[in-house]
């Protein structure tokens, strides 16, 4: 046929003259896989379809490729899953009974489904195929080809005894144009259609239709059978009028004035700024009409929607309506792939014009701890500190602009560090915030807890965490890049100046890092053990002071020889450890510092307490004594054993943590690295058997191993030369190893109290690491750090606004997303494309809750209604929100009809009456008639089917079903017919 | 060689002091006994490539001290574990009795929740029992661990107690994929829905 034009084909035949024509294989294709698919035979052996089926059950599609030449087609087949198999009614089954397909045709359980293909609507198919040309090759549009496609399908169902109707796809996709057949014994249905951008005059009506399908059937009897008729109009609402959207985007300008106490830096915004509800559609249906009960011609119509029997209604949502919080994280995210360091953002190099002072970096060091010296120690508020920090900006950037304004720098400055607004005493800072989770349960508590726990973020009332909340709100709407580079500046700043003048840190958990956070918060935690650290030197340095006369013979003579280095990995020492060979000896691994624990001279210990009457010796030999021991006493004298003040061991940050392992695994798993890994690590226990020793003179290993390691002491009872049970005690077997660790440093340690120790831990040197480490961090680094974070509070942030609205979906969405979080910050795979995706399913539940809201608001009842037309108003709008379409109890007059009659009814008076100066809501009835503004406007799509079954082609043939769909739309006009004919009786 | 290692795992080993930490994993990589071990400092570290089921896992093993006093030092290295075992010393009850208290310890400090446990009741050799295996079993089941008594002495078990934990660490991919392979969770479902017409059809 057609291959023999084709030039394409041609070469194919040219080389295999022998096979059939490309259309003969194409054919015995489609009839392959109607084979495979077991689509042959009888069809009619289904159960009745139930009312709502269609919509309730799913759909299965499976599809596969055939070729027709080199031309690529998608044969696809649909069915509906049915809740319940053929089985039961098998022995009904008439040999020559319809296909099930055109029993479908008259079927009226499911008619205008809200969710279907668009073959199931328009001819209500439970099952069918689809021959449609593959996704990139062009449509089939010349008629020849169509015919040759049509003709192709006929074929194959012919010779297989397919029963399941087989349509073709032509012309453009977009035009969802078909044409199909259905044979059954003795019986055929032509699936045809008609599609044209307008609906012809004479065509745009009921009774036109009418005409068209009545002419069509061709049907001599008379009389006609009566035509059944299902009407669906379609309204569209875009204008919401009174109900316009309620959220307004939050004026940040206004949030910040200075006059306005808090600033809701706290607060993450929420929200859509537009209206996430675009269109409401309302289908009004009269499910079940006959001819002549209704008129609808070009000049009249019985079709009121107000009237019409059944109404449903779906809503169509705004695609992306711009949504604040999704904003913000968006936002956020972007920073994190911004290059530039915070320097480069504010512009240092104009200060390096200056010249001279930058050149030396110490100086610039000086003028960065320079709040220290110009602030008195006594006051820290708000506004000096922004004073300092303004002299320093201006410093760097004369003439530039600071790209925060001091008002805006303040709020967030005192948000950030409350106590810096009320004068406190040094002691009473020390307490850390804990303002929040009051009000809520233990289970939601805990929830909370875990989102915390997976995402490694920071509590919800840390410093970090407040950090994380300012940093996202500055840079959605304070200056994005630049002035998140200020506000961090700013805050380095200030903890240095909390450094200096040895302030805690505001907002953090005391001890040492929680590796379960961020690490941006355990370097802040660290920064705060240095604090209290040197804090806590400078007061006993303080008390000290006053007693300073009268010790000062002492002192001069102790502090040299306390001096004492001993092997450490402090992580400050732990860079220096890793060339450290194996050789060297005790000393070799200490640095020089004379840096001691406390840096005190000699005093009597005041917080020991001593025991009554003890001697005058032991008493002024005894240092740094914490407390006696469970009432032991020394093995060699009768003093009792006392417990020494220790110094605590170093607090670490992951990444020093992580450095210092890796230092002891590179040592190796010799038995030798063992032991040097154990010498690097008993810098604490050196330092306490020092300290043991100060508090217990005259003690021995065994003493030491009794408070310090128990078991390695064994007791045992004995039997003496006099018969009498002793029990005697020694050093457990490995205690006892010569040259062990143990043993060797007990011979090392000198007698030293903790305070004359040299410090385990240099907290100088440490805060100024971590204040380094901050100083270099750039804005995307920043961003990184606090991005779990930001996260958390946003995954906190949809918690409680789904809370008030209930929905179901979105709970189980926030869920989810909780759990999966755990994956996105994983230190191995920080991936980006990852967290876009992460970010944009918490839009869409952002955007879910604002549509709940929008819907809400728009179905609230109003006073004076009944608490039942509540209930229903609630089920209606969270329908509305679940599912394509839903149905309006009691039509135009339930409570939810009258709700949308009235938006409607305002619609059309904005749009056709301006301006509205009445109320409609007192004499609507009235009105209504002498304004002649009807209350809907035209619809906007008309469906209209016809079914009736008769006897074609001749009046003595079976009577089979008859079946037109028409759609009228302002653009579309469409007829899709079935109409099937006897072939028997031809 | 090295290309065929599945995976590296980190290992924890935990549980008073003495109860035979430092000699379990003794006699795992060495398979030796040393009567002369010292009391721990701090942590020390082995590594042992072993062979499960026909998969390598390169095993960087912490052994930490049971020492009171480095307590606050220790629990730096639960970070990132995959596996731990927990030992007690079924001649010393006591030892028994403060697992719950390393339990705690490792709740508090791990960094994920899904890490596989082991109890090994250690030093079976010795005759002076304080425990028997039945409270054994009924405390890991109690806290879903795995289970086996052993003696560093004697090697019994101590094979088996390594073989076990790793395997079920394979078996949770959870646990060591998202390191060194990339295959991540999907976030997102694939968006169904094509065809001509699509799922989803309404009029308008
Ligand atoms: N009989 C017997 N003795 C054992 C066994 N395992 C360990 N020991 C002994 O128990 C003592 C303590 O063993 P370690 O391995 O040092 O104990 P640990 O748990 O590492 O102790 P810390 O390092 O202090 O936490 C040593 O003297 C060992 O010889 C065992 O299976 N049987
Ligand atoms: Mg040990």
């Amino acid at each position: 046929m057609a291959a023999d034009s084709d030039p394409e084909t041609e070469v194919f035949e040219i080389t295999d003259f022998t096979t059939a024509s490309e259309w003969e294989r194409f054919v015995s294709r489609i009839e392959e896989v109607l084979n495979d698919w077991k689509l042959i035979g009888n069809s009619s052996d289904r159960l009745p379809i139930e009312k709502g089926e269609y919509t309730r059950s799913t759909w299965e599609e499976k599809s596969q490729e055939i070729n027709f030449a080199d031309f690529k087609f998608y044969i696809t087949h649909y069915v509906l899953v049915q809740d319940q198999q053929t089985e039961d009614v098998k022995d009904n089954v008439e040999e020559d009974a319809f296909p099930v397909a055109m029993q479908d045709l008259l079927c009226m359980n499911n008619d205008f489904p809200p969710r279907a293909h668009c073959l199931v609507r328009w001819y209500g198919l439970r099952e069918f195929v689809v021959v449609s040309p593959g996704a990139n090759c062009e449509a089939i549009i010349s008629e020849s080809k169509c015919n040759l496609l049509h003709s192709s399908v006929s074929i194959a169902l012919a010779n297989s005894g397919c029963q399941v109707p087989l349509f073709v796809q032509v012309q453009q996709k977009w035009r969802k144009m078909f044409a199909g057949e259905c044979q059954g014994p003795g019986v055929r249905t032509d699936f045809e259609m008609v599609h044209l951008k307008k609906a012809p005059s004479q065509y745009n009506h009921l009774s036109g239709l009418l005409d068209i399908f009545k002419s069509k059937i061709g049907c001599c009897l008379s009389p006609l059978p009566p035509v059944n008729i299902a009407i669906r109009f379609t309204y569209v609402l875009q204008d919401w009028q009174q109900y316009s959207w309620p959220q307004q985007p939050p004026d940040f300008d206004t949030l910040l004035g200075s006059e306005v106490g808090g600033v809701e830096f706290g607060k993450l915004p929420f929200g859509a700024c537009e209206e996430p509800i675009s269109e409401l559609h309302l289908a009004t249906t009269w499910p079940n009409l006959t001819e002549g009960i209704v008129v609808d011609n070009e000049v009249y119509s019985d079709l009121d929607p107000l009237q019409a029997p059944h109404w449903s209604v779906r809503v169509r949502t705004a695609e992306n309506p711009q949504c604040l919080l999704g904003d913000l994280l968006t936002e956020f995210l972007r920073l994190c792939s911004r290059k530039e360091s915070t320097e480069e953002v504010l512009g240092r190099r104009l200060g390096e014009d200056e010249g001279k002072e930058n050149a030396d970096i110490s100086s610039a060091l000086s003028r960065l701890t320079e709040p220290a010296a110009a602030v008195p120690i006594s006051k820290l508020s708000v506004s000096n500190m922004v004073h300092s920090a303004r002299k320093h900006i201006r410093r760097h950037k004369r003439n530039d602009e600071s790209p925060l304004s001091a008002d805006v720098l303040n709020s967030v400055l005192l948000y950030l560090f409350p106590d810096a607004a009320v004068e406190k005493s040094p002691d009473s800072k020390n307490k850390t915030a804990n303002t929040n989770s009051s009000g809520k349960s233990e289970q939601e508590k805990q929830s909370d807890h875990n989102i915390f726990l997976q995402l490694k973020s920071a509590p919800s009332d840390s410093l970090t965490y407040r950090l994380a909340l300012c940093v996202c709100l500055i840079n959605y709407s304070h200056g994005g890049l630049r002035a998140v580079a200020h506000l961090w500046q700013e805050f380095v700043l200030e903890l240095r100046y909390r450094w200096e003048n040895n302030y805690l840190v505001y907002g953090l958990t005391g001890g040492p890092p929680d590796l379960r956070c961020c690490l941006l918060h355990q370097k802040l935690q660290m920064l705060n053990c240095c604090i209290e650290r040197k804090r806590a030197r400078d007061e006993t340095r303080k008390a000290q002071d006053g007693n300073k006369d009268r010790e000062r013979k002492v002192s001069g003579s102790t502090n040299n020889s306390g001096s004492h280095e001993c092997p450490t990995l402090t992580p400050a020492a732990s860079s220096t450890t890793k060339e450290v060979s194996p050789g060297k000896s005790w000393d070799s691994w200490s640095d020089s510092e004379d840096e001691f624990f406390e840096c005190l001279s000699d005093q009597g210990e005041a917080e020991a307490p001593q025991p009554e009457g003890e001697k005058e010796v032991n008493k002024s030999k005894a240092e740094g004594r914490l407390h006696p021991y469970n009432n032991m006493t020394l093995l060699h004298s009768a003093e009792p054993l006392y417990v020494p003040v220790t110094q605590e061991p170093a607090p670490m940050t992951e990444d020093l943590l992580e450095e210092q392992s890796e230092v002891l695994a590179k040592l190796g798993t010799s038995a030798e690295g063992t032991h040097l890994r154990a010498r690097m690590q008993s810098a604490c226990l050196l330092s306490d058997m020092e300290s043991f020793k100060a508090a217990n003179p005259g003690c021995v290993l065994e003493d030491f191993v009794r408070w310090y390691s128990p078991r390695d002491y064994v007791e045992e009872e004995e039997v003496d030369e006099k018969g009498n049970t002793v029990v005697k005690g020694s050093l457990s077997p490995r205690m006892k190893i010569p040259g062990n660790m143990w043993v060797e440093a007990w011979e090392t340690a000198r007698v030293v109290p903790a305070r004359r120790q040299r410090r385990l831990f240099d907290d100088t040197k440490e805060a100024e690491k971590v204040l380094h480490f901050l100083a270099v961090q750039k804005p995307a680094d920043l961003t990184r750090h606090l991005l779990p974070c930001i996260i958390h509070a946003a995954i906190l942030k949809l918690k409680d606004e789904e809370v008030v609205e209930d929905i179901p979906t979105v709970r189980k969405s926030i869920q989810q997303a909780t759990s999966q979080a755990s994956k996105l910050f994983s230190p191995f795979n920080q991936d980006h494309k990852k967290l876009e995706d992460f970010i944009s399913q918490l839009i869409s539940m952002e955007i879910a809750i604002t549509r709940a809201r929008s819907l809400k608001a728009k179905f609230a009842v109003s006073e004076g209604e009944k608490a039942e037309d509540a209930a229903e108003l609630e089920n209606f709008v969270s329908s509305l929100l679940e599912e394509p379409e839903v149905v309006v109890l009691g039509a135009g007059q339930g409570p939810a009809g009258s709700i949308i009659h009235r938006l409607f009814v305002s619609a059309q008076r904005a749009a056709l009456l301006s301006p509205l100066d009445e109320d409609f809501g007192n004499d609507r009835k009235q009105t209504g008639g002498s304004n002649k503004v009807p209350d809907f406007p035209p619809p906007a799509g008309r469906e209209i089917l016809l079914r009736t079954c008769v006897p074609r082609p001749a009046p003595y043939s079976k009577a089979l079903p008859q079946r037109l769909f028409c759609v009228l739309m302002k653009e579309e006009f469409r007829l899709a017919g079935a109409f099937s004919l006897d072939t028997a009786f031809f | 060689m090295e290309e065929d290692i599945l995976t590296t795992l980190k290992i924890l080993i935990i549980g008073e002091s003495g109860v035979g930490k430092s000699s379990l994993l003794l006699r795992f990589t060495d398979d030796t006994f040393d009567p002369e071990q010292a009391a721990t400092i701090g942590v020390d570290f082995k590594v042992k490539t072993i062979s499960v089921d026909g998969n390598k896992a390169k095993l960087a093993i912490w052994d930490t001290a049971g020492q009171e006093r480095f307590r606050t030092l220790t629990p730096s290295y639960y970070r990132g574990a995959q596996g731990v075992i927990l030992v007690y010393d079924v001649t010393r009850r006591e030892t028994f009795t403060k697992l719950d208290n390393w339990l705690n310890e490792l709740e508090t400090y791990c960094t994920r929740n899904d890490l596989v446990k082991m109890l090994v009741g250690n030093k079976i050799d010795k005759e002076n029992h304080e425990m028997d295996r039945a409270e054994g079993l009924k405390f890991a089941r109690k806290h879903s661990m795995l289970f086996i008594e052993a003696s560093a002495k004697t090697r019994d078990g101590v094979q088996c107690a390594f073989e076990e934990l790793v395997e079920k660490i394979i078996q949770t991919p959870g646990l060591w994929q998202s390191e060194s392979h990339g295959r991540g969770v999907q976030l997102t479902d694939e968006d169904a829905g094509n065809g001509s017409c699509g799922g989803y059809c309404s009029l308008v």
